[in-house]
């Protein structure tokens, strides 16, 4: 007799067995990701025409006129049983580049780490996506465990993706500007797949013309701060003491 | 970037919407969960890509975002709850598999995502606890309570009490 568990699992199956992502899934994310980026980026034009211009109503006319219609895709599923359009085979492993062996990890790409929360260390993992690099502390030094603190470099034509991003949560009003070490920089906490979860506490700092920041706690080593305030802080000094080598 | 996110949607969306539709079990939500999802995880790729294998973070994402979609429903009571039957499941029903799905949709929203990462997804406990961010406890006895419901659901307490008897 086979198990419950084998039942349901063979039930699941024959339930979903008729579903299959649309051909033109991918497309519709990116031209959402597309949209919601210019409307980030509309939004903050028009605060900033708004904050400049004594005469609003004709700059907020063109702008809004210029944003075009919205387009409510979000039709990417298909039920009919033809053969999928979208393989079902597993991912290939991909490995991209690392930044090699960085001793102590206090150094690396076009920065220097001046100050970490005791504890840390570099966890031997990196890696360099070209215009953005980074790598990562833990308590244990181990590539295979999770992060701790992680710091992303942007750089060139990287920047303005940070900038975009940066500037999403500024019009979502979500975060806070703050001056680290005479610097500019963001605080917000990053919801990235961790719904239900307290989120990442991340600083976004502006280390040079060309290069910004991204330093993030995990969710688990935020936890072992005793407040939000105490994250902030040492999010604060590691920012403090990060310098630029450009 | 692009080409690469390209690629792993192209490989595995299919899997993750079948993941999106038993976590919330409507096909319509299952889709937006999905696309949700990619979104969040492209504007973050850089970070995903960290691991070998994105996949764990975006059904994370789909998992967990099922979980809050649902209990806000149920906080604001857009959609009436459903009961779970009372009695075992008739004997000999054609059609089982939506005998299984009401049983799924009338469970708490985690218990279902319990179910749905330890025998869908094949998830250690240790791996389902970590994807909903609880304890190896509570992935426990959730798990407990959702198969204790879907055993009677399906009758499979009248079926075993059956063989029961017959091995007495």
């Amino acid at each position: 007799m086979p198990m419950l568990e084998d039942e349901i699992r063979r039930l699941m199956a024959d339930e979903t067995a008729r579903l299959h992502a649309a051909p033109d899934l991918l497309a519709r994310v990116m031209r959402s990701h597309r949209d919601r980026r210019r409307k980030a980026r509309t939004a903050a034009v028009v605060a900033s025409v708004a904050a400049s211009m004594a005469v609003v109503v004709p700059s907020f006319t063109y702008l809004t006129a210029a944003q075009g219609p919205m387009i409510d895709d979000r039709s990417t599923f298909s039920a009919v049983p033809e053969p999928p359009p979208i393989d079902d085979t597993p991912p290939v492993p991909t490995t991209p580049p690392d930044l090699g062996d960085l001793g102590d990890g206090k150094e690396f790409g076009h920065v220097k780490v001046g100050y970490l929360p005791k504890g840390l260390r570099w966890s031997r993992w990196s890696v360099d996506l070209g215009d953005s690099y980074s790598t990562s502390y833990n308590s244990t030094g181990d590539p295979e465990g999770f992060y701790q603190v992680q710091i992303f470099v942007y750089e060139e034509e990287a920047v303005q993706e940070l900038d975009d991003r940066i500037q999403a949560y500024r019009a979502e009003e979500d975060g806070e500007e703050v001056i680290v070490g005479g610097r500019s920089g963001y605080l917000v906490v990053q919801h990235v797949g961790e719904d239900g979860m307290k989120g990442t506490p991340t600083l976004f700092l502006g280390t040079g013309d060309r290069q910004r920041a991204e330093i993030m706690f995990s969710p688990g080593y935020a936890k072992e701060f005793s407040d939000a305030e105490a994250v902030d802080a040492e999010l604060k000094k590691i920012g403090e003491g990060l310098t630029s080598t450009m | 970037m692009e080409h690469d996110f390209g690629a792993f949607v192209a490989t595995r969306a299919t899997s993750l919407l079948r993941v999106a539709y038993l976590a919330c079990g409507d096909q319509t939500e299952a889709e937006d969960l999905l696309q949700t999802a990619l979104e969040r995880t492209y504007r973050n790729w850089n970070r995903v890509v960290r691991h070998d294998n994105p996949e764990p973070y975006v059904r994370r994402v789909i998992v967990n975002a099922a979980i809050s979609r649902a209990r806000r429903r149920a906080i604001l009571s857009i959609v009436p709850m459903h009961s779970p039957p009372e009695t075992s499941a008739p004997t000999g029903d054609p059609d089982l598999r939506h005998v299984l799905m009401d049983a799924l949709r009338a469970l708490p929203p985690r218990q279902r995502a319990v179910v749905v990462l330890r025998y869908w997804e094949d998830l250690s406990e240790t791996q389902t606890a970590e994807v909903l961010g609880c304890s190896v406890g509570t992935v426990k006895s959730q798990a407990s309570k959702a198969m204790a419901k879907l055993r009677s659901a399906l009758g499979w307490e009248t079926l075993e009490g059956a063989i029961k008897d017959a091995h007495a």
